[in-house]
Order: structure tokens, then sequence, then C-alpha cells
């Protein structure tokens, strides 16, 4: 059990995270904000790349800082983004990052190969990397991050550059993974998370909002979301008004979607909240219209 | 063992083979060629083969019975000159017919044929007795001033001089052949130090910039690849060195002065030094000096490559140490630096000083990047 303990960072004076309490098993869970919430830095306290300048994290009651290889063992990693030597094959700078995590080569060769034909990428397994696309370079990037076999799997944006077929096959294969391990996936794109992910944590103002399931996350908005159809003149002020979630054009009107916490008007129709929904809602900027 | 030869395998990346092969094709024309082909250098022909014909006929060390021998020969010579002279009707024509008539004779202000036939044995017919009889007359004149102590010098010069002057250790053979191993030797050190520079300061920054420290220290091996890193930085300084030694040395064989090396460093003339090795152990000095400096300048680039943001600034910060060093550093610590002029505890002491610098650097980089928060 990975264990986030009134973990804290700041960098001189500011404040990255506040006062994280944290607790992950077995399973898929999402870390789910905006960008510059403060996920890449808990996500780097997790992978040990970042000292917390307060609290800890520990891995079945030890610091992980103080297990040093024992957690790192454990541990499989994809950044935000990362670094690769141009000239390297996939093969090549797998088998580097292999050595890396101690995997012998023999064994490292027979896992680089089921890897890649995993992440769809087995006929150009000799190819240059510096020929790849962004979407072909993040899928080096999962499959090394899985090499060691990991227990704890931690990913940083992983769908990013992906196109929807490849994330669609990224989703079985996490569903797949989170089988007989923990694993941490950070996005801000909803989707990625929203129906594999077992709970779905979210940090708002530096400290956390949320961690709990998709649907107990969704039901603190139950009764609030409606949608109702509107003139295109009327839009404006509807949207000073009220939280709007989505607006979708029909039949020369507006569909919106909005979150209402008062008495409902008579038209308006009451819809079961999305995880969505509650992340706009949550982090909604500079909206000045009445909740 | 497998990390350790991946990251030597990254330093010695073929582009900068290349890099490292054009840098040193082009300091070997500008620095070191003219020490190998120009030698010996003009009338340094007849003073190297005098030499040799010393070493071979005396060996390491002349005593007063060889000299009094080498007076011999060169009365020997100017028998021989003084025929060649007489044998000339034009020089005794001009009442030069002995060769004391013709060192005692006005060259500064010769008659115009005197001029003629002077050109004419030093360059027209160019007499090899003439050349030869003058460097030997030199070394002669160095000998019977062997006991003379310059003026200005400081109280532990003044003791060095007069402890060489007791035991007996003069100046006797030509300075022709330290002299151009010592120029040979510095610029052979300043294209080391400059490989060294070239090829290490790299090691640590392109990973850094690549942002490849993420997946690096979040492996098994984690921080601990820096050290790995350093010591790959090492063992390729260890061979920048060696293999560059090995081919500079092997241009330098064609000098062909191995006759020389088991002459004492004080026996050559003007080379008074505090220690007396061999030549040839001088050369072993000099090589193991050049494998500090790289050693230390390895340190030193990856020190900076393992702080500055990007290539560039990596350049920048290390070109006043670089050049520091070769304007003030280079001397006084490889060619001269046993010799009187340069102070006794300057190369050790600056030697010891730079180890300990960068010992205490490699430790303080260590503890730095164990704790470093890695934010790119």
């Amino acid at each position: 059990m990975l264990v986030v303990k009134d973990a804290s960072k700041r960098y001189g004076d500011f404040t990255a995270l506040q006062q994280i309490n944290l607790e992950f098993n077995t399973g898929l869970y999402g870390l789910l904000a905006p960008n510059g919430a403060g996920k890449t830095t808990l996500i780097k306290m997790l992978a040990t790349l970042i000292t917390p300048s307060e609290g800890e994290i520990q891995y079945n009651g030890k610091n992980i800082l103080e297990m040093d290889e024992q957690y790192r063992e454990l541990l499989g990693f994809l950044p935000q983004q990362f670094g690769y030597y141009k000239n390297f094959s996939p093969k090549q700078y797998m088998l580097y990052l292999a050595a890396l995590k101690g995997i012998g080569k023999k064994e490292a060769l027979h896992k680089i190969n089921e890897l890649l034909d995993k992440v769809a990428l087995s006929d150009v397994v000799n190819k240059k990397m510096k020929k790849f696309s962004g979407g072909m370079i993040q899928r080096v990037g999962i499959a090394q991050a899985l090499l060691n076999d990991p227990k704890i799997l931690i990913l940083d944006e992983p769908t990013a550059g992906l196109d929807p077929k490849e994330r669609a096959r990224f989703r079985h294969l996490l569903t797949e993974l989170a089988r007989d391990r923990l694993v941490i996936i950070s996005t801000h794109i909803v989707s990625d998370i929203e129906s594999i992910a077992n709970e779905v944590i979210m940090i708002k103002n530096k400290q956390l909002l949320y961690k709990d399931s998709v649907e107990e996350i969704c039901a603190t908005l139950n009764g609030n979301v409606f949608e109702t159809t509107i003139d295109f003149e009327s839009l404006k002020a509807f949207r000073k008004k009220f939280v709007l979630l989505s607006e979708k054009q029909e039949y020369g009107k507006i569909i919106v979607r909005f979150i209402h916490k008062g008495v409902p008007e008579v038209e308006w129709i009451s819809v079961p909240p999305q995880l969505e929904d509650v992340f706009l809602y949550e982090y909604r900027d500079e909206i000045e219209g009445e909740v | 063992m497998r990390m350790l030869w991946n990251e030597v395998k990254k330093i010695f990346m073929w582009k900068m083979m290349l890099l490292l092969l054009f840098i040193n094709s082009i300091l070997y024309f500008l620095l070191i060629e003219f020490h190998i082909d120009s030698f010996p250098n003009g009338s340094g022909l007849y003073s190297y083969n005098v030499g040799v014909e010393m070493v071979d006929k005396y060996g390491a060390t002349m005593d007063e019975e060889e000299f009094i021998d080498f007076k011999k020969m060169y009365e020997a010579k100017v028998e021989e000159t003084n025929r060649y002279l007489q044998s000339r009707e034009d020089f005794v024509a001009e009442g030069i017919d002995t060769y004391d008539k013709f060192t005692a004779y006005d060259w500064w202000n010769p008659s115009q044929e005197a001029r003629a036939l002077r050109d004419d044995v030093f360059l027209g017919n160019k007499i090899d007795l003439f050349w030869e009889l003058q460097e030997r007359h030199g070394l002669i004149e160095f000998h019977n001033r062997r006991k003379r102590v310059p003026d200005v010098l400081s109280d532990k010069e003044r003791q060095r001089f007069e402890q060489l002057i007791e035991e007996e250790k003069f100046g006797v053979y030509t300075d022709l052949v330290i002299q151009n191993f010592k120029s040979f030797i510095a610029n052979v050190g300043v294209a080391i130090l400059f490989s060294v520079v070239l090829v290490i300061s790299s090691t640590i920054i392109k990973d850094r910039s690549r942002g490849l420290l993420l997946l690096q220290y979040t492996s098994k091996k984690g921080r601990n690849l820096f050290k790995t890193k350093l010591l790959a930085g090492y063992i390729a300084t260890f061979i920048i060195i060696t293999s560059l030694l090995a081919v500079y040395f092997s241009v330098y064989s064609l000098n062909r002065t191995s006759m020389f090396f088991k002459v004492r460093v004080n026996t050559f003339i003007a080379n008074e030094s505090w220690f007396d090795p061999t030549f040839f152990q001088f050369i072993m000095i000099c090589v193991a000096a050049i494998y500090l400096i790289g050693f230390i300048f390895a340190t030193l680039s990856m020190v900076f490559s393992s702080r500055v943001p990007n290539m560039v600034s990596l350049i920048g910060i290390q070109i006043p140490f670089v050049v520091g060093f070769l304007i003030f550093g280079l001397n006084p610590l490889l060619p001269n630096m046993i010799l009187i002029w340069t102070p006794k505890w300057l190369a050790p002491m600056s030697y010891g000083l730079m180890i300990l610098l960068s010992a205490l650097i490699v430790i303080f980089l260590w503890k730095r990047e164990k704790k470093m928060d890695i934010l790119q």
C-alpha cells in the first residue's frame, strides 16, 4: 500500500502542494486536475524525483526515499515528457533502460519484443526514433514503463499525442494492468479515466479536493445539472447567470448543459452528472454566474 | 559493468570522434608539426650530431678526463679545418689560413672578399666543419663557465646551484634535445587539454538537457547513475589521453632522441633543475602531469556539465579556465615544473591542491545530486 502522509511541497515562497493525504491500493487511480494544479508535483514525489518539503510517502509502512532502489525496483514511470537518444531504435533505447532497471539482456530482449508488440510498434523495432511521430514516441514511453513488470505504475499525461484508436487500446491495456497492481494516471482529459478508474483524485488550491469513485464524485452534483434549449440571443445572458458545462447547436437553437443549485425552472431537464461536469464546475474560471 | 559500458559508449559517439580527429589534426599542424619536422633545425643539426657523438662515446655523464678527450677532438677538427683553409688559395690570399685566424678576424668590418669567403663556407658550399666547430666551441665555452653562479638568485636557487656544482652535475650536453621535448610536450598538453574538455563536457549535460534524468533516476539504478557517469567520464579521459599520447609519442619517436634517455636533466646545458631525473624519467613525469591535468579538467568539465543550462554556456564558462591555465599554468606545471626558475613547491602544491579540490567538488556534486529535485 502506498500512502502519502501530510505531504507538502514548497519552492521558496511558492507552495505547489499542501498537506496532501492519500492512500493507494491495487487498482487504477486517476489524478484529475487542470494544468498547473500540482499533478506533476505529486506524481514526481511518488516517483522519488522530488522530495516533499514536509510529510512523507510510505510504501508498506516504509519511507520510499529510504527504501531507495527497493522502491524504484517496483516502479514503472512515464513522465509527461521524456528524453531519448534520437539515433537509438526503440529496441536499443529499451535495452539501455532495461540495464538501468537491472534486467538482464536476454530477458530484456524477450520483454522488449513483447511490449513493443503490445503498443503496436513491432514493425519499427529497429528504426531510429528520430523518425517517429509524437504518438509513436509516447508508445515507446508506455512500453518502457512496463519493462520491469512494475507493481506501481505511474503515468503522467500518458495519452498526450495518441490518436483516439490508440487511446482506446491504451485504456484496455491499463484496465488489464490494474488487475494486480497499482496504476496511477495523471491527466486533465476526463475521458481517459472516467470509464476505467477505480478512484479519481482531484486537487484544488494545492489541496486534495476529492478521492473517491467516479459515481461518488458525480453524486456531489446530483440534482444540480440541467439541460435546456434556449435562443442564440439569450446565450450571453445565460452564460453570465449560470455555470455552463456545454453548448450544442440543434435546429437553430442551443442546448445548454449547466449547473444550478437552487429551485429549477419548469422547462429545465435534470440530467445525471458526469465526471466532466464536476471537473468543469470545480475548476471553473472567473464564472460570474450564480450557482 | 553493463551500465558503465553504456555510458562510455555514449561518450565515444562517432560524431564526437570525428570532431576530436579534426581538432587534433588542426592542433597538430598548428602547434606540434614544427617540433617534429624541423628537428634538428638549421645549425641545430650539428649540435644534435655532436650531442649524439658525445653520448655514444662518453655515456650519460662526462667526467673531466672525458672532457679533455672532447677538447682533443675539437683540436683535431681545428687541425682538419686548418688543412682545408690552407688548401683554399682564396683564403690564403686573404691571410686566413688557420681556424684561429678565421675566428679572430674582425667580422664586424670584413673585406668584401672575406665576407664572400665566409658566406661560401657557411652557406654556399656549406662546409660541415665550420658549423660543427662552432657547436663544439660553444660546448667547451659552457664547460669553462660551468662553476659560475648567476648573480640574481633567491637563496634556495643559489643553494641548488651550489649543490649541483658540488656534486659536479654540470650542463655539458646540448640543450637542443630537451628544449625540443619541452616545446613538444607543452603543445601536446594543449592538444590533450582541448580534447578532454571537448569530449567530456557533454557527458552529463546531454542527458540532463534532453530530460533523460526522469527515466534514469526513477529506474532501479536511480541516482547512482550519476556516479557511473562520472566514472565513465574518467575512463573516457584515460582512453583519450592514452590514445593521443600514443599517437603523439609515435610521432615524437621520429626525432630520434632515445640515445639521450639516460642523460640526467641537469646534464643538459641551461637546464638546472630541483631534481635530477634522467631524460626518460622526465618524459614519464611529464606524461604523469598530462594525465593529472587531463583528469582535473575532466572533473571541471563534468562539474560545469552538471550545473549549466546548455552547451553554449558550458563552452563559455570553461574558456576562462582553459585559457587561464594555458597562459599561467601550462609551462610552470608541465615542461618547466622541475626547472630551477620555477619555485620548487609550485608543481607539487598546485597539483595537490587541484586534486584535493577536484575530490571535494565530486563529493559535493554527488551529495547534491542525491537530494536534488528533478524538475525537468
